[in-house]
């Protein structure tokens, strides 16, 4: 998958760029609430509950001060991606045990027609294996720098 | 509020997914461990749900990839087929569980 067709799946109404939240629970929910607040989903606890299991499946804080929970839910209709940002950092029970500041919150359909899921979780984990997009992200404060960073303009 | 057996139902495809998923996003390097557990989860979750129900469930499952499918603009999104009205009022009050009257899957109001 190209950046470019990754940036397609943000939404400037998904997008925080100073989460409240301290505790990992209220950084999922945050997140979770602008889907709702949005009408993309309809039923908040469905999807909290499908990504309450995914993290007793294994944390998905990926180390690095980054976390990328995800998972398909029938609640959603297509694949959309959240992002939210902390200066204090969250502890997320991340493989290297750091707390998060970037998060970003996959949701997707049981079943998506162009299968673009694992593509996009795929290259979403490529683009925050770099550590001067991590620096970058950490920085922004407006969802077109977050765009930036993602297309590889920034 | 979303019928407490819909609302079952609805966590239990959601599991059923991330386990047949889990090989795939391990692969993508992120930790996915415990899958019993998920297991577990999908066992306890079938004894909540009324007998019939999980037999159509399990019934569609086996038919369909999802047996539950959303509806859109009052449209099935498993068969297209329109939702006729008087099950666009009974679903959307979420009293019930409705099966579409055109493929037989388990409709879920996204709206």
């Amino acid at each position: 998958m190209e950046s470019k067709e990754l940036v397609q799946y943000f939404d400037q109404n998904l997008f925080i760029a100073n989460l409240k939240a301290k505790t990992k629970k209220k950084a999922l929910e945050e997140l979770a609430k602008l889907f709702v607040d949005n009408k993309i989903i309809r039923d908040m606890k469905i999807v909290m509950e499908m990504l309450n299991q995914r993290e007793t499946l294994g944390s998905t804080g990926i180390g690095k001060g980054v976390a990328i929970p995800h998972g398909r839910t029938t609640a959603a209709l297509n694949v959309c991606i959240a992002f939210g940002k902390t200066t204090n950092g969250v502890e997320f029970d991340s493989v290297d045990k750091k707390p998060v500041n970037l998060i970003f919150m996959v949701l997707a359909p049981p079943q998506d027609e162009n299968n673009r899921y694992l593509p996009v979780l795929g290259k979403l984990v490529e683009i925050v294996h770099d550590r001067k997009n991590r620096d970058k992200l950490k920085k922004i404060e407006r969802f077109e720098q977050l765009v930036q960073i993602i297309e590889g303009t920034a | 509020m979303l019928n407490k057996q819909l609302e079952l139902l609805v966590a239990l495809q959601d599991l059923d997914v991330m386990i047949l998923d889990a090989e795939e996003v391990k692969q993508l390097g992120f930790k996915v461990a415990g899958k019993d557990k998920l297991e577990k989860a999908q066992q306890e979750l079938t004894l909540k749900i009324d007998k019939p129900l999980l037999f159509n469930y399990e019934k569609l499952k086996k038919r369909y990839k999802r047996a539950i499918v959303p509806v859109k603009d009052d449209v099935c999104l498993g068969c297209f087929m329109r939702v006729p009205t008087q099950l666009i009022t009974r679903g959307r009050s979420d009293q019930q569980v409705i099966n579409c009257e055109g493929c037989g899957r388990i409709l879920y109001w996204y709206e």
